[in-house]
């Protein structure tokens, strides 16, 4: 009551108009918010440069071209000391990348194999997985990524006495060592079957979809594309006279020479990052099996579908639905995780570029810009792919 | 009525038979669970196998071959090589909650955390009134009286008023639970009936007479806490669990209210508001933290004008919080996007304003319905905090790290990280357990039965 009183027209001033009319007051709003923001950025400019000045820092990417004159450990890209800023930005994205990859094809495999482990009907194994999840969700990535470092990997034995895995890998305080496959002369048939395979059973699966809209039949398609793929690049392999060799590591003096071989660092980060992530992508799968109401396989049932089929033609279809997206985010999870690098001097992005580069030349600005641009593009890609996937799958209603 | 025709025959069910001896009891519950099929029995098997491996040589490392009592780690090796070294544990459990906090003062951060409890307590206590002032109270004004228990040192007249504030808040609210238990009315209305004015009219009078009180209160505590002063502590000596619960507490609880005005800024009509809240979210949540971390410490010092120099912690601090914030702001926009249109409508058809609407109908329903994701979302915001080791603060991971670099005790690293790994477990499962629990007690009203 008292507000209608206070609020009559005759004291209406230009100023609580501004305030209490919704027209005006967004764009009163805005322009505040707009000055703010204003004020900010050139507050924020003039005491950069002004601090600038007075360091006697310089600015631009011009250091780019600069040589580094540092040496990284571990590079798959060719890299010298005498290289530029501009290569080691780019030794820093390949190694993130190259980690970021393999921890999320791991870490995707083992999820999955966890998350059904949840859902078994044997008590103890769902139990025994369930105890996996709740142990690695509640300690920090950063703890268990010092554990692998210092307490698993930091403690091997040297390479004279290093394990040996299935006879080919060796496992020793220098790092992990493994064959390198060295092609042949005619081995590129043997690629080139491998990839008509592929495309003859991508081709395959769209005509048995095709055929399977419009009368209903199945045409069996697991089988036939994986003797596809499998027995023809072999049959292929073995005509050409099996043209692949392999260079093993052999210890000579202190160390292993040939194979190729990771560093321990590379080791501990990919097995933290990939144990990690693992139990949750278990809970998505976990979360996304359940979230499949159960009438949907009662009615599977009714219609004479087999378990088998109902697992795969209900049920995996719609529980992915709901599991993409969060896997996506924790695939962009691994790659910015992979960031915690720098805590045991692996090289990735952040320890050679954010850390040694700038320490070195001080471009902290420009620095930490490009480090960011390569962080958001990543992750801008792979949200992108996910709004493309989401949009394919989304329940089409009304 | 019932029909009494004697010779109508009446259908008597015989007493159903017990089930089959080999489905209930433990043995049913084994061969359901257990043993179904040959396939269950092998896993069972591989399972049992597992978890006594597992356990056997925790055991036989842990505690059967483990060295309790130790000078240093040489003298573990020397009695049980194969065995744990809990000693060095033992030897630097001070450190590793107060980092390098002088001994002598620590009880000033003990009591500044049993404070915090005694303070938060009348929320789950069942007849209190008031109880959102009580926790805003803890959120608001508490802070100031931990800080100056942490920091010690000269006390500015703005701290000694806060801390005056905070001492007149924490008698008040257990003087009001006091009266609520006793009396059942609130302690405004307690003060008012005891001046007599408990039914006047006049909401001005009650309000002075109220205000007036606060302000007695505040002045004689004022007086009395005149003279205190603590020794001064700088923010490097910090270290510990402590810190890691400084840090984490305070990102935890300014991303609330920070993500809750992020993500209305984020669905609000206005443009230039709107690319703002998106522009700062995204960016925040595109790059790793770490990156953000060393952003803090290289270039905050370049952006702020020369005559301000800001701490270590206060600049990780500022990062986290930022970093925290557009994460939450995230999460409270899928529950905003979960409200159906209807209760917007509503709350509009009712006259509501935009900030009524908000506050009194769309957010408790939206953070209500996102209560496992922004506890999630602490959990992971608390395990993040040991990124504050990376750039050099000496939290709980940096302290069990620091145990394999002293001389004693070099090359120690697995039982301080296993030490560290239990004493994040503990928190964050306690986190989530509460969490489910919160979970059901307010989804009690939608649960399905």
């Amino acid at each position: 009551m008292a507000m209608l009183e206070k609020g009559s027209p005759a004291r209406e001033t230009s100023f609580a108009l501004m305030v209490n009319d919704e027209r005006y007051r967004s764009v009163f709003y805005q322009i505040v918010a707009f000055a703010l923001i204003v004020w900010c950025a050139w507050f924020l400019f003039t005491t950069t440069s002004h601090n600038l000045a007075t360091r006697g820092m310089s600015s631009g990417f011009d250091f780019l071209g600069n040589t580094a004159g540092f040496a990284i450990a571990w590079h798959i890209i060719p890299y010298e000391p005498s290289d530029t800023y501009g290569r080691v930005y780019l030794v820093g994205i390949t190694n993130t990348l190259i980690v970021s990859v393999v921890a999320i094809f791991f870490t995707t495999i083992l999820g999955f194999v966890v998350g059904i482990l949840r859902l078994s009907s044997n008590w103890l194994i769902a139990k025994l997985a369930a105890w996996y999840v709740e142990i690695l969700r509640n300690t920090p990535l950063l703890l268990q990524i010092l554990f692998w470092y210092l307490a698993v990997f930091s403690i091997l034995p040297r390479p004279r006495d290093s394990l040996n895995i299935f006879g080919v890998f060796e496992l020793n305080n220098r790092g992990f060592y493994m064959p390198s496959p060295l092609p042949g002369d005619l081995f590129w048939v043997t690629v080139l079957a491998l990839l008509g395979a592929i495309v003859a059973t991508i081709a395959l699966a769209h005509h048995s979809n095709r055929k399977q809209a419009s009368t209903g039949q199945r045409i069996p398609v697991l089988w036939p594309s994986l003797g596809m793929i499998i027995v023809l690049p072999l049959l292929v392999f073995i005509v050409t006279g099996a043209p692949l060799s392999f260079d093993y590591p052999v210890l000579q003096g202190f160390n292993f020479t040939g194979g190729t071989s990771v560093p321990p660092a590379f080791c501990s980060l990919l097995i933290a990052l990939v144990v990690y992530h693992s139990a949750f992508i278990a809970e998505n799968v976990r979360a996304g099996i359940q979230s499949v109401s159960h009438g949907q396989t009662e009615a599977s049932y009714s219609l004479g579908l087999r378990p088998g089929l109902t697992v795969r033609l209900i049920v995996i279809p719609q529980a992915m639905r709901a599991i993409v997206p969060p896997l996506i985010s924790v695939w962009m999870n691994v790659v910015k995780n992979s960031s915690l690098a720098v805590a045991i001097g692996f090289p990735d992005l952040v320890s050679v570029f954010m850390q040694t580069s700038l320490n070195q030349s001080g471009y902290a600005i420009e620095i930490v810009a490009m480090v960011m641009l390569f962080y958001m593009t990543v992750s801008l890609t792979i949200s992108a792919a996910l709004n493309v996937y989401n949009k394919s799958v989304q329940l089409k209603e009304r | 009525m019932a029909n009494t025709d004697a010779t109508e025959v009446t259908f008597r069910p015989k007493p159903s038979l017990p089930p089959p001896p080999n489905t209930v009891g433990p043995v049913g519950w084994l061969r359901r669970n257990l043993f179904s099929t040959w396939y269950n029995t092998l896993l069972t098997a591989v399972a049992l196998w597992l978890i006594f491996f597992t356990l056997y040589h925790l055991y036989d490392w842990g505690i059967a071959k483990a060295v309790f009592v130790a000078d240093s780690r040489r003298q573990c090796l020397d009695t049980s090589p194969e065995g744990a070294c809990w000693a060095g544990v033992f030897h630097w459990f001070n450190a590793f909650i107060y980092g390098r906090y002088p001994y002598a003062e620590q009880w000033r951060v003990n009591f500044s955390f049993v404070m915090l409890a005694v303070w938060m307590a009348p929320c789950w206590i069942p007849r209190v009134t008031g109880k959102i002032g009580i926790g805003l109270s803890a959120v608001l004004i508490f802070p100031f009286f931990a800080g100056y228990m942490f920091a010690g040192g000269d006390k500015g007249l703005f701290v000694q008023f806060m801390l005056s504030a905070a001492i007149v808040t924490f008698l008040s609210i257990w003087l009001h639970v006091a009266c609520c238990l006793l009396t059942g009315r609130s302690l405004p209305a307690t003060i008012l009936s005891l001046a007599g004015k408990g039914d006047d009219t006049d909401p001005r009078v009650q309000r002075n007479i109220l205000v007036g009180a606060f302000l007695v209160a505040l002045v004689i505590v004022f007086a009395i806490q005149m003279p205190w002063e603590l020794r001064d502590i700088p923010t490097n000596n910090w270290g510990g669990l402590f810190l890691t619960l400084v840090i984490s507490g305070i990102a935890i609880t300014t991303a609330l209210p920070a993500g809750v005005v992020l993500a209305l800024g984020r669905r609000s009509k206005m443009p230039v508001i709107r690319t703002a809240s998106i522009v700062f979210i995204e960016l925040f949540r595109s790059v790793p933290l770490i990156t953000i971390l060393f952003m803090a410490v290289t270039m905050m010092p370049l952006f702020l004008p020369e005559t301000m120099v800001l701490n270590k912690l206060i600049q990780v601090i500022i990062a986290v919080c930022l970093f925290a914030a557009a994460y939450m702001a995230e999460i409270v926009r899928g529950g905003l996007q979960a409200i159906p249109r209807g209760q917007y409508e509503a709350a509009q058809s009712m006259g509501l304003s935009y900030w009524k609407m908000m506050g009194l109908v769309v957010m408790p329903q939206a953070l209500k319905l996102m209560i496992p994701n922004i506890v999630s979302n602490f959990i992971g915001l608390f395990k993040d905090t040991t990124l504050v080791s990376i750039i050099g603060l000496y939290d709980l991971l940096l302290m069990l790290k620091a145990v394999s670099q002293n001389p004693r005790w070099n090359g120690l690293h697995t039982e301080p990280f296993v030490f560290g790994a239990f004493v994040f477990f503990i928190f964050c499962y306690a986190m989530s357990r509460y969490s489910q629990r919160l979970e059901r007690t307010l989804g009690a009203g939608q649960a399905r039965r």
